[in-house]
């Protein structure tokens, strides 16, 4: 039995010349919350569009729990929750009866009456039509939809997308439920806290190619130190210029150092100037995240 | 797979009582308007002999003739264009509009999504041409005291019928263009060259002699807008052979749909090539 709910082995896919994804070899662990990071265009939503089988890869191959995307595609499927980055749904019917439909032409023995209550927790008013629907309660049906067979991998293609801040914390909500219940999660998003605060791995992918898997907090601790010395004696502007080091800050008190590589000679030379107080401020995953873009420090980690 | 259908048929009732009720009106206004320039119709047979009424296949020589130049001859042409738009509109234009994608996303093969669709819009084109066969024919019953006429309701109710394999076959050729092509958009423009090309070429091969050779290429050369076929029924070859172009495109739209790259739009030797 595998350990992986998701496994992409070269997985590439070109849009005519133009590329999608490029040697994907991606593994998500049975019961990770995996956030899928990287700018718009870099290929997020083909990779997820290719485990749903919705595109065939050019080469590669993709497997969910073991299984070929492409070869079992109905039994992999038959476990997967899915919301599209883009949604269209059906404008002329209401949520009520779009749900049930949906419901219906699942393979599923969940509780038939679940979408009801998502969509109570959600606070969707499901005897509208959904052409009615501003963007953000269209976005809640496909959420609704997505979670509604209560199944083993959910594939959230920027889940809270149009979604005010009390819904974004509900799905949220949703997301750590069912991962609790035993669910993986794999979602993409622009919204870097979000992935922070829910996701315990992310991958990012960069122009296609998958540059760094890594536990979140791997990622945020190992990636560089952002350090605040305090000195007794300013060091002069030149003291810690180096490869691998960035000094971004400077006042009276001290200076910010972001340390790459080389950390002992950075305290050493720091120590030559007195040190009176050390900080180690913490990085956020949106900031490693624009290194990778930013400063180009995206080595293959994965 | 009968949910699948259901659900189909369900998003196209309006549409087929729309398009079934808007298309009985030609029956009902033709037949019923019959009677009133009866005798006005032998007037016009030197203006049905001008090679633009026989490239239309217009012959109005007595009420048979009439019913099949206008009736017989006309709903199937506009039954096609309902067969166009549904047969491009399933898959491409779901896929145009997005819908496609969730639904292949569900834990059903693809082939039965272009199954159910097929069934579907065939049974769209029957009732359709059900609806319409029968305002003919109810039609055809409040004039008949006034009409000298060895048709009967029943013929004209069974010669709008019998159009179905030739709107299907259209509908076929449609879905697999929209399995093939890159987008709803292209499939229609080829799908409508295919119907007008068939319906004139069809006309024009009997008066042209050097088309009589690519003749059977026309889709209408399998569908007799006549007097004669409306006493007698369709040939059972021509209907067979509209049948087998309806299996061999549904065919190809299984093998295309089968192998397209949902939300791409792209034709089939366009994707998935390595650029070097």
């Amino acid at each position: 039995m595998t350990d992986y709910a998701i496994e992409t082995k070269g997985l590439s896919l070109y849009y005519g010349r133009h590329r999608g994804i490029l040697d994907v070899d991606l593994r998500v662990e049975k019961g990770d919350i995996f956030g899928f990071l990287g700018p718009n265009g870099a290929g997020k939503t083909t990779t997820q569009r290719v485990l749903m089988d919705i595109i065939r890869p050019t080469a590669g191959a993709a497997y969910i729990f073991g299984k070929d995307c492409q070869k079992e595609g109905v039994a992999t499927r038959e476990r997967i929750g899915y919301l599209p980055g883009e949604l269209s749904l059906y404008n002329d019917m209401k949520a009520r009866q779009f749900f049930k439909m949906f419901f219906s032409l699942q393979k599923s023995n969940t509780d038939p009456g679940h979408w009801q209550k998502l969509a109570d927790r959600l606070e969707l008013d499901t005897s509208r039509k959904i052409r009615e629907y501003s963007s953000g309660n269209k976005q809640k049906v496909g959420i609704v939809i997505a979670f509604m067979n209560k199944p083993d991998l959910l594939i959230l293609d920027e889940p809270t997308s149009g979604l005010d801040p009390l819904v974004k914390q509900t799905v949220m909500e949703l997301v750590r439920e069912a991962n609790q219940a035993g669910a993986t999660v794999f979602f993409s998003s622009h919204i870097l806290s979000e992935v922070q605060a829910v996701c315990n791995r992310v991958g990012i992918i960069r122009e296609g190619q998958l540059v760094a898997t890594e536990r979140v907090e791997d990622l945020t601790t190992q990636h560089f130190k952002r350090i605040r010395f305090n000195f007794a004696k300013m060091p002069p502007g030149d003291a810690f210029t180096q490869d691998g080091v960035i000094e971004t800050g400077r006042d009276e008190g001290g200076i910010t150092l972001e340390v790459y590589t080389h950390l002992d000679r950075v305290m050493e030379q720091a120590t030559s100037f007195g040190i009176t107080d050390i900080e180690t401020i913490p990085v956020s995953l949106e900031e490693i995240f624009l290194a990778y873009y930013g400063k180009g420090n995206g080595g293959n980690n994965a | 797979m009968l949910r699948l259908l259901l659900q189909e048929l369900r998003f196209r009732i309006n549409g087929i009582i729309g398009w079934g009720l808007g298309l009985s009106f030609f029956p009902v206004v033709y037949v019923g308007m019959y009677p009133s320039f009866a005798e006005q119709m032998e007037s016009f047979q030197e203006l049905m002999d001008l090679a633009i009424y026989q490239a239309m296949g217009i012959s109005m020589a007595g009420f048979e003739g009439f019913i099949a130049s206008t009736v017989t001859n006309l709903v199937p042409v506009i039954l096609c264009i309902y067969a166009v738009i549904n047969g491009t509109g399933t898959l491409a234009g779901e896929e145009d509009d997005g819908r496609l994608e969730l639904i292949v996303s569900l834990p059903i093969p693809r082939w039965q999504i272009v199954a159910v669709k097929a069934v579907a819009l065939g049974i769209a084109l029957f009732i359709i041409l059900v609806i319409v066969g029968a305002g003919a024919a109810l039609t055809m019953e409040m004039i008949t005291i006034s009409v000298e006429t060895r048709v009967t309701s029943l013929d004209v109710f069974l010669s709008l019928l019998a159009a179905w394999p030739l709107a299907m076959a259209v509908g076929m050729i449609s879905l697999f263009l929209g399995a093939f092509s890159p987008n709803r958009r292209t499939a229609s423009a080829i799908a409508t060259v295919v119907v007008l090309v068939s319906y004139l070429g069809s006309n024009l091969s009997g008066m042209i002699s050097s088309l009589e050779k690519i003749e059977k290429l026309f889709l209408f050369h399998y569908y007799e807008a006549t007097a004669q076929a409306l006493e007698m029924g369709q040939q059972t070859d021509n209907m067979i052979a509209l049948l087998v172009i309806s299996l061999v495109a549904f065919g190809l739209a299984l093998v295309f749909f089968q192998r397209r790259s949902i939300t791409v739009g792209a034709w089939p030797w366009q994707r998935g090539v390595i650029s070097k």
